[in-house]
């Protein structure tokens, strides 16, 4: 059996977690800084990567030790690290980390893609999951649709081609004045909310997969602006009536052309309330099982990046100790 | 120098005929509100410059690099966007100044806070909503003087 330490600081959480190669997670700690962004309406990338320098090493330890491992010399196959995409200084901090405990412990480095690492989430709660599963990964710096055929066998087949439906709640969030992050706040609103007091457009792109949430964006401080009296609560029902509308024509999209065994929701935006209930209701209409994942397994963790690090031990797929981070490393370019 | 664009598709064309006027080592303050078409602009420039992937929102990593194709000397492009620094000091500990090199171009989203490390010599370009799809985009800074001629033809 394969035992893996995952790290994780791509962003505001400092994340560590211990997975096997049965997909079992015997710990996983989340340490987020988002406190201290709050103010801030978004992550701020300096104060990150301070902060990730400061938790890292407690994080790893308590990750080791609720996983009942020595943490002086931890009975692990290999130390796996998420070396991008996302913000440099916090990769950075991560990755060091990673290859210090790699290189005491002489135990293989992998260097896992953030995305990658969604992937698995799905995994992780059900590890006999039936394939291929198509995966809506929906988060602050990302939205794609991802065709996968097997753990570490996947396809990009559609992505936004401007913002990332994160960003548009935040930004969104920021304007109505609901501090970040702006996912939460704004399904909590929109619940007293009547979506129907203003109709915002859903982009369609065409007749491909990708995704727009730019001119989303652009049409509620128009409305906002033009519309002086709409109640907060009904701009947020109504942003996010339109915003779940286009992710899930495109999932109905991919799902009429990709036959599937599962649908899966991934990233930090998968946690809203009301893309879960449509993915479930859309799963349930194709007659495929909807992998919708908890709250824990939305948002960044490190179980995912461990269980993304075996899948590539398994493989042989190991990085040299001087491997780089890469604050735009495409999931495309994974192999 | 301002040009009137009636829509998304017209600001992202001003964007991409902008582009011919740019120089190796210029640096591109963006600025405007909400919603007003900054990335759009910004995916018709890079198209100018001869980008061939899309140049999405760099909201999330701060910034992004795209290899460019052009005759004019410019080999990157630097695309930032610092909505959510929020100091002079993260403009400083985020090496933004760092983004001016001599083969590159730096565009910088929400630039007026980062202008500072950029010096004197730089191109703004401001976005202003003049209704729901209209937009007045004006060229001005002193990087623009030594180019009023080619931005009259832009702007015409």
């Amino acid at each position: 059996m394969s035992v893996v330490l995952g790290i994780e600081t791509s962003c505001d959480e400092t994340a560590a977690a211990v997975v096997d190669d049965r997909w079992r997670v015997h710990s996983s700690v989340v340490e987020s800084s988002i406190a201290e962004h709050h103010h801030f309406g978004g992550v701020v990338p300096e104060l990150a990567g301070r902060a990730h320098v400061t938790t890292i090493v407690p994080v790893v330890r308590a990750a080791l030790e609720s996983a009942g491992l020595d943490v002086a010399h931890p009975a692990i196959d290999a130390v796996a690290v998420t070396a991008g995409p996302g913000l440099i200084g916090s990769l950075l901090v991560g990755l060091a980390a990673a290859k210090a405990y790699a290189l005491s412990w002489d135990v293989p480095l992998v260097a896992v893609n953030h995305l990658e690492g969604h992937l698995f989430a799905p995994l992780l709660e059900t590890p006999d999951l039936a394939w291929p599963v198509l995966t809506l990964l929906v988060s602050g710096g990302h939205t794609m649709l991802v065709h996968q055929t097997a753990p570490g066998e996947h396809e990009v087949i559609g992505e936004t081609i401007d913002d990332a439906a994160g960003e548009a709640y935040d930004k969104v969030a920021r304007w109505l004045g609901l501090g970040y992050p702006g996912g939460p706040p704004i399904d909590r609103l929109a619940g007293e909310g009547d979506a129907s007091s203003l109709v915002l457009p859903v982009s369609m792109t065409g007749d491909d997969l990708d995704f727009s949430f730019s001119g989303l964006k652009s049409a509620v401080v128009r409305a906002g602006e033009k519309r002086p009296d709409l109640a907060h609560a009904d701009i947020a029902a109504a942003f996010q009536r339109a915003a779940v509308e286009q992710l899930t024509r495109k999932l109905r999209r991919a799902l009429e052309r990709y036959d599937v065994a599962g649908v899966a929701i991934a990233g930090g935006v998968a946690a809203n309330s009301a893309l879960r209930a449509a993915v479930t209701d859309l799963a349930a209409q194709f007659g495929v099982v909807a992998h919708v994942p908890s709250l824990a397994m939305c948002t960044d963790n490190a179980a995912m990046i461990a269980a993304a690090g075996l899948s590539h031990l398994a493989r042989g797929a190991t990085s040299a100790l001087h491997a780089s981070a890469d604050p735009n490393w495409s999931l495309a370019d994974v192999s | 120098m301002s040009r009137f664009t009636a829509g998304p598709a017209a600001t992202e064309a001003a964007g991409e005929e902008f582009a011919r006027l740019l120089r190796p080592g210029d640096v591109v303050l963006l600025s405007g509100p909400l919603g007003a078409g900054k990335t759009t602009f910004v995916r018709g420039l890079a198209r100018g410059l001869g980008v061939r992937e899309r140049a999405t929102s760099p909201t999330f990593t701060i910034v992004r690099q795209h290899e460019c194709h052009n005759d004019l000397g410019i080999a990157t492009l630097h695309h930032a966007d610092v909505y959510r620094v929020t100091s002079l000091d993260e403009v400083f500990d985020l090496a933004l100044g760092e983004l001016v090199e001599e083969a590159a171009v730096a565009v910088v989203e929400w630039g007026e806070l980062a202008a500072p490390v950029f010096g004197a010599d730089v191109v703004t370009v401001s976005i202003a909503v003049t209704s729901d799809e209209g937009r007045t985009i004006d060229v001005d800074g002193a990087g623009a003087r030594d180019r009023a001629e080619a931005l009259a033809r832009w702007a015409s």
